[in-house]
């Protein structure tokens, strides 16, 4: 029980008033961007990461930490009041969390989802700990050809899962690709696509990627509807208790239990963040309230159906805190903008991350349980304050998140033609989003695309020029057969409802599409 | 019981459906043209590079030259996606990124018995039901004002300064993002602008250019 003192350790420092004061603003700014729709903590991540430089690293760790789980606590209560939910992940709470809230049962709705949050997110967070030893030892058996197998199960499981054919993931993360490579050769000093111009000699800077794809691109996107858009749908104010009774407890620890058994497992691998096993979870609550007869489902809201998606929304954040940190693989957006934090800091998350940054380290885990606790606080009660923020009008949202874009890229270095290069990468943002292509591949390949060549390279001089070296490993072998497994799901998937939607076209009844 | 007001279920809207935009049918295939032309950028660069004689496979040139193959191949597979169905809508992709279907899947979602979930893209479609009829398509002149205010803001920053410049920037999106208070937004402008000035200027320590300003303040 190494990892306890080491945990302890970690407490102390995250009990700093300094760090405190981080965790705190973190845990308000990432509920604020989990209930506003349209705002994420991977945008919140990219336009905090300029301006925070100057931050000692594990504050800034933990601030960012800490917009991730908020970004998960806050995402449902406009989903539950509103009907719109604040982030993809909250969509599964929302069937039966805005339904209860018709039903006036919302400040229910609202702490159990709370409730559920802080459960799933600290059970993962103790799985974290608990198995970090393990992932400590698997530093040891990790070369070239391990990091660039996992570097190739990331960039295709997030292409798989986030399109709606792999086709459009693939051509997004050869975008990710192009822009990463274009700069000095890292290996041999060569210039690569700098066009001789010495402004790309130190390549694109990857805040100059993500905050043009993420900040200036949705504000490009938003603009392209928000004249012809309405206001938002009218709110349900809710009354009474946000906590569950006795009987309610009975019917939710289940649920609870269920959500996090998804959300663990699909958190520490790449397929895109919170959707999957919240869509899961929803799906078992379904199906079990069938079979239970539970008439509450579908019709008044059932309890159930908003504790087991939100459980597993946040048992994946717990769950990508120790990919990231252990084996330096973001498996979602927010993830990815965490790594390229790390980079910015001169810091590679991955095995030897424990051993080399322990002081890092063990102080971000601790402040995951204090961030839970704070969230809790500044959720259960307040709901119904934090939904206030909806009534901010939309363009001065987007117009202060445009000021905040501009300048963080002139912080990155005092140089004008990063803000043109973002502006450039914006409107190429603003095009794939018109155009269904996923943006999330772009990030991961722009991040990890670097680390995959060193590898690739370094496995393959060593073997001079053996390609079989990178199937040499048992490890190796697991990553691509379970990639393989990927593929083919996903591959079958779309190929079955395109079949589907043939079928229906040649009927004439468009029911799936229109 | 008929549990929402919402647009009928039966579109198989599972979250965001989009309308019909100006794309619909083939037009995506200016994609294909842009990942087609990066690639032969790529291409060309990579022929090109100046490689010195001592790099040794795999050298610098080994892996463009994979990107170049996969974006080769990404754009002719879009191509044949495209080109066999031209009219495939694009359900769902924001605010979500993931595959609609597979999310459909997973959360055994049958199109009657889940709500309809309202994007904030959607609230266009909410209204068209109280009259005013739907007009379909980008609007272009929000997004070219924006391009433009942006790159406006750019040239100007290092003249004008810090303060100005930003919140001219602020002003000219809040007024094409449909604020209907130009004066009151001067004054949240500057407020912005300032406040921003102040907190990372003087309390983090980021140099703002101060333009012609610098030398009075």
């Amino acid at each position: 029980m190494d990892q306890l003192a080491l945990l302890l350790g970690g407490f102390e420092v995250a009990f700093t008033p300094q760090n405190l004061l981080f965790l705190v603003i973190g845990a308000i700014l990432g509920t604020a961007v989990g209930v506003l729709p349209g705002l994420g903590s991977a945008m919140a991540v990219a336009l905090l990461l300029p301006v925070t430089f100057s931050l000692d690293p594990t504050g800034a760790f933990i601030m960012f930490a800490s917009i991730y789980f908020g970004g998960l606590f806050g995402d449902s209560t406009s989903g539950i009041l509103l009907n719109t939910p604040g982030n993809s992940s909250a969509i599964a709470t929302t069937f039966e969390g805005h339904r209860m809230a018709k039903d006036g049962r919302a400040a229910k709705a609202l702490g159990t989802a709370a409730i559920g949050a802080f459960f799933g997110g600290t059970i993962s967070c103790v799985l974290v700990v608990f198995f970090s030893p393990f992932i400590v030892r698997l530093a040891t058996v990790f070369g070239p050809a391990e990091y660039f197998a996992l570097a190739v199960f990331a960039f295709v499981a997030i292409s798989a899962v986030v399109a709606d054919s792999i086709v459009r993931g693939l051509v997004s993360l050869g975008l990710g690709f192009a822009l990463a490579m274009v700069g000095i050769d890292g290996m041999t000093g060569t210039e690569r696509f700098t066009g001789g111009s010495p402004v790309l000699f130190d390549g694109i800077s990857i805040i100059v990627i993500t905050v043009g794809l993420l900040a200036l691109g949705e504000v490009l996107h938003v603009g392209s509807y928000i004249r012809r858009s309405g206001g938002p749908g009218a709110m349900v104010t809710p009354t009474g208790s946000p906590l569950p009774s006795a009987r309610e407890w009975r019917m939710i620890l289940p649920a609870f239990l269920r959500g996090t058994a998804f959300g663990v497992p699909f958190g520490a691998i790449p397929v895109g963040g919170a959707e999957v096993p919240t869509f899961l979870a929803y799906g078992t609550e379904k199906r079990l309230a069938r079979r239970r007869g539970d008439p509450d489902f579908g019709t008044r809201g059932s309890i159930q159906g908003v504790a087991g998606p939100e459980a597993a929304g946040n048992a994946t954040a717990g769950s990508a805190m120790g990919a990231l940190l252990g084996l330096g693989i973001p498996t979602s957006a927010t993830a990815a903008m965490m790594i390229a934090a790390f980079q910015q800091y001169g810091m590679q998350p991955g095995p030897l991350l424990f051993e080399r940054s322990g002081d890092l380290v063990w102080p971000l885990l601790a402040s995951l349980f204090l961030g839970l606790v704070i969230l809790l606080v500044i959720n259960l009660p307040f709901a119904a304050v934090w939904a206030k923020l909806l009534v901010i009008p939309r363009h001065y949202l987007y117009a202060g998140i445009s000021v905040v874009a501009m300048l963080g890229l002139y912080a990155i270095a005092s140089r004008i033609v990063d803000l043109w290069l973002a502006l450039a990468i914006g409107i190429v943002g603003f095009v794939m989003r018109r155009f269904s292509l996923p943006v999330a591949p772009v990030l991961i390949a722009a991040i990890l695309g670097p680390l995959a060549e060193t590898q690739l390279r370094r496995a393959l001089a060593v073997s001079e020029g053996d390609p079989s070296v990178l199937l040499s490993s048992p490890i190796t072998i697991v990553l691509y057969a379970l990639l393989a497994v990927i593929v083919t799901v996903s591959v079958l998937q779309h190929a079955r409802h395109t079949a589907k939607r043939r079928t229906a076209d040649r009927v004439g009844v468009d029911t799936l599409v229109k | 019981m008929s549990i929402n007001e919402s647009p009928p279920l039966s579109t198989g809207a599972l979250r965001v459906q989009r309308m019909p935009r100006w794309y619909t049918g083939r037009s995506e295939l200016i994609v294909v043209a842009g990942v087609l032309a990066l690639a032969t950028v790529l291409l060309y660069g990579t022929v090109t590079m100046e490689v010195r004689e001592e790099d040794v496979f795999p050298g610098p040139q080994f892996f463009p030259a994979l990107v170049v193959v996969f974006l080769y191949a990404a754009a002719i597979a879009l191509a044949i996606e495209v080109w066999r169905s031209p009219q495939r809508a694009h359900v769902g992709d924001d605010p979500v990124e993931m595959s609609d279907e597979m999310l459909r899947d997973l959360g055994r979602i049958d199109e009657t018995s889940e709500i309809r979930v309202v994007s904030p893209e959607d609230y266009a479609a909410t209204t068209t039901d109280s009259g005013s009829p739907a007009r379909s398509g980008s609007d272009r002149k929000t997004v070219l004002i924006t391009i433009g205010a942006f790159a406006g803001f750019i040239v100007i920053l290092p003249v004008v300064g810090w303060l100005i410049s930003a919140a001219a920037l602020f002003w000219v999106i809040a007024w094409a993002f449909g604020s209907t208070r130009p004066l009151m937004d001067i004054a949240i402008a500057a407020i912005m602008s300032s406040s921003v000035q102040l907190a990372f200027g003087a309390g983090l320590g980021l140099s703002l250019p101060g333009g012609f300003l610098a030398g009075v303040l």
